[in-house]
């Protein structure tokens, strides 16, 4: 009887191993479920009880801020992106009125490279799958990683046309056909319908580093590399979005900034 | 994305010197941080919608005046489910009297964005800079 139960651990763990292995096909692990990369108020939560005892709880922001110590095999980066002298104009004017302008502001999907790393991804054999949760509702992306050219009849979207390949260690995944509706980032960073995104994905240690290279030859100068995002494993599911119903708009007496990115 | 070190110091600042920032449109442009008002009445629903989750109040108004409705928006869901708060902490209050404090719109309408919520028992929960508790 105890030999048997061996013989039917041993084959399950051979097979999961198996599988495992088929899954990844040699290539690094990148499927979990990842800590947050939308924006969120960087704000603590202090709970006090009738009896006067208080605790606070803060969010861990991480995700979608710029790795805070140099990260192993990112690419050299800037802080902004070259605008040719012509548009230079119309990202200022745009950033100078964000609170008006920002699509985002105004339930707008984010789009590519703005809604930053998946909340998860499933690896499968030649495919992958991202999961997002964003306020503007939750996109998800089907990214082929056999080989594929793009499509050549595909509409233009928010979130673009993807095929994936590896690169070494590094996951890259090459984005064309966007609307040209959103920005790549929050201070008025327009693009045309030109834009090309490649976002690249590798693990370090328990982490995935994120990092976006935006080119856009109708608009900008150079491609544009962006500071690499250190992402976190998580254990916080995901959930359905509520639905984004815009308010404030009408009570703007101002052109602030938010003041938060 | 595209977060410049200056940009994150200035929130920064913004959050000690006022409430806290919105993840949506500015919180100046639309709000009088400068003052924090204080409402008490029942609180008749909670919308846990994107990108401000809002709670209307029915407050006692002048005498004679009968009562006035007021609401308050406050931050994504997103973030409060990450604090460990849920619709149903607010909900569950629906029909009691309930004390908001919060920062009025400068419009001067019935509309503010909520800093605190205290429960007719006394609890409460408020928004509060990171690190409010070292």
């Amino acid at each position: 009887m105890k030999q048997r139960a061996l013989l039917l651990t041993l084959i399950v763990v051979t097979a999961v191993a198996t599988l495992a292995a088929q899954t990844n096909n040699g290539h690094p692990d990148l499927s979990g479920t990842w800590l947050f990369s939308i924006d969120l108020p960087p704000i603590a939560l202090k709970r006090t009880t009738s009896g006067g005892a208080t605790t606070v709880k803060g969010i861990d922001a991480s995700g979608r801020r710029p790795a805070a110590a140099a990260v192993a095999g990112a690419l050299p980066f800037t802080a902004a992106p070259a605008y040719k002298p012509e548009f230079r104009a119309k990202v200022k004017d745009l950033f100078d009125h964000e609170s008006r302008t920002d699509p985002v502001f105004y339930c707008g999907r984010p789009g590519v490279p703005r809604i930053g790393s998946p909340r998860r991804i499933i690896q499968l054999p030649n495919e992958f799958v991202f999961l997002y949760e964003d306020i503007s509702g939750d996109p998800y992306r089907i990214i082929p990683a056999d080989g594929r050219p793009h499509k050549k009849d595909g509409n233009p979207s928010h979130y673009g046309d993807s095929v994936a390949h590896w690169d070494g260690k590094t996951l890259v995944v090459d984005v064309v056909n966007f609307v040209d509706d959103t920005w790549f980032g929050e201070d008025g960073f327009f693009h045309s319908d030109a834009m090309h995104v490649t976002e690249r994905f590798w693990r370090d240690g328990a982490n995935l580093v994120y990092q976006v290279t935006v080119e856009d030859p109708k608009v900008l100068t150079a491609p544009w590399t962006m500071a690499p995002r250190v992402v976190k494993p998580s254990t916080d599911p995901l959930e359905e979005s509520p639905k984004c119903v815009e308010a404030d708009s009408k009570l703007l007496v101002n052109d602030d900034h938010h003041g938060q990115r | 994305m595209g977060s410049p070190v200056k940009r994150a110091l200035l929130g920064a600042l913004v959050l000690v010197a006022a409430i806290p920032a919105s993840a949506h449109h500015s919180t100046t442009a639309e709000f009088d941080v400068a003052h924090r008002m204080t409402l008490s009445g029942t609180l008749t629903k909670v919308d846990w919608v994107n990108p401000h989750i809002v709670v209307f109040i029915e407050a006692m108004g002048a005498e004679g005046a009968g009562n006035v409705a007021w609401k308050f928006e406050s931050n994504p869901p997103a973030w409060f489910r990450r604090v460990g708060v849920s619709r149903a902490d607010f909900a569950k209050a629906v029909g009691q009297t309930v004390t908001v404090e919060g920062n009025r719109a400068k419009d001067g309408s019935r509309y503010g964005y909520l800093v605190k919520f205290t429960y007719a028992d006394g609890t409460s929960l408020e928004l509060v800079a990171p690190g409010s508790d070292r």
